[in-house]
């Protein structure tokens, strides 16, 4: 060490190490303090996901008394639902155009048994069950069927960020 | 003291200050961050009472009713601070239309916290999907 302190080396080193550690403690204190404003927006998108599932749970399909969820749901149950297959894809795409937050892309997706009816938007989006960061919102919508046998379809709602294009 | 010894003694003080410099201003950032991320969840309060309890049809969660756009009051308190905001409706019924904007217009010399959230509009006996929008700044 007295041939160090002699050369000034460790003077050097001490100088050095204090520059990497205020290069280190400006990184870090900035990007924490980012933090709450981060936390902030997520919990707007869960707000956002909330209530995107609870539009489609009680908002009616265009020319028909009847919700998006259920009319998706009669699509996967029975031969014969209300709103039509193709017709029901094409509004409620429209209607996601319509509600999904911009940058965002949004999937549906209704499953019972082995069955399952999806869809996403943007087209080919996907599911986002990859996505780095989704906000879902889960429930069922409960068909009573011909026989009086009541059957439970769960949905899943998925709001998931794209890259911009 | 040697010009060596006084150029290091320098360095030295050049760093302890630029870290006290980086100190004070990430708190600062983090302060104002923080007073964002405030208005911000402000704004989230004020959709959500909106949405589940002031605008609701008949007691209907995320339900709106355009009528009670017209008596609404467009202030509110929220721990301890008064948040002023404007709210607009919007929905598609043979091209967008627009509720709206009720509430004062939002001053220039604040920070606005603005959120759109989907919901649900009666009208004409009908429930169509429509966007709640609600613009917030501090009293």
């Amino acid at each position: 060490m007295a041939g160090l302190n002699n050369r000034g080396v460790a003077d050097v080193l001490a100088m050095a190490f204090m520059f990497v550690m205020l290069v280190l403690a400006a990184v870090f204190m900035h990007s924490y303090s980012l933090r709450p404003l981060e936390a902030a927006t997520d919990r707007q998108l869960k707000l956002k996901s909330e209530h995107l599932y609870k539009t489609l749970e009680l908002a009616w399909v265009d020319n028909y008394s009847v919700s998006y969820l259920r009319a998706a749901a009669e699509n996967l149950l029975l031969e014969q639902p209300t709103v039509p297959g193709p017709y029901l894809r094409s509004v409620m795409e429209n209607a996601l155009e319509y509600l999904c937050p911009s940058g965002y892309a949004v999937a549906v997706g209704l499953s019972y048994e082995n069955d399952s009816w999806k869809l996403s938007w943007p087209e080919g989006a996907g599911l986002g069950l990859g996505a780095e960061k989704p906000f879902a919102r889960a429930g069922e919508v409960r068909l009573t069927m011909a026989g009086g046998e009541n059957i439970a379809v769960t949905v899943s709602v998925r709001i998931f960020e794209i890259a911009e294009t | 003291m040697t010009l060596t010894q006084i150029l290091k003694t320098l360095i030295t003080c050049i760093l302890v200050i630029s870290f006290l410099l980086v100190t004070v201003s990430a708190y600062q950032q983090h302060r104002a961050i923080s007073k964002l991320a405030e208005l911000s969840d402000a704004t989230t309060a004020i959709v959500t009472s909106l949405s589940v309890e002031e605008l609701t049809y008949e007691n209907n969660m995320y339900i709106i009713d355009p009528a009670k756009l017209e008596s609404l009051s467009t202030r509110r308190e929220l721990a301890g601070e008064n948040f002023d905001f404007q709210v607009t409706v919007r929905y598609e019924a043979g091209g967008e239309r627009v509720l709206g904007p009720y509430g004062s217009t939002p001053p220039d010399d604040r920070t606005i916290g603005s959120l759109a959230v989907p919901c649900v509009l009666y009208e004409n006996a009908r429930f169509l999907p429509a966007k709640l929008s609600v613009m917030a700044w501090r009293a």
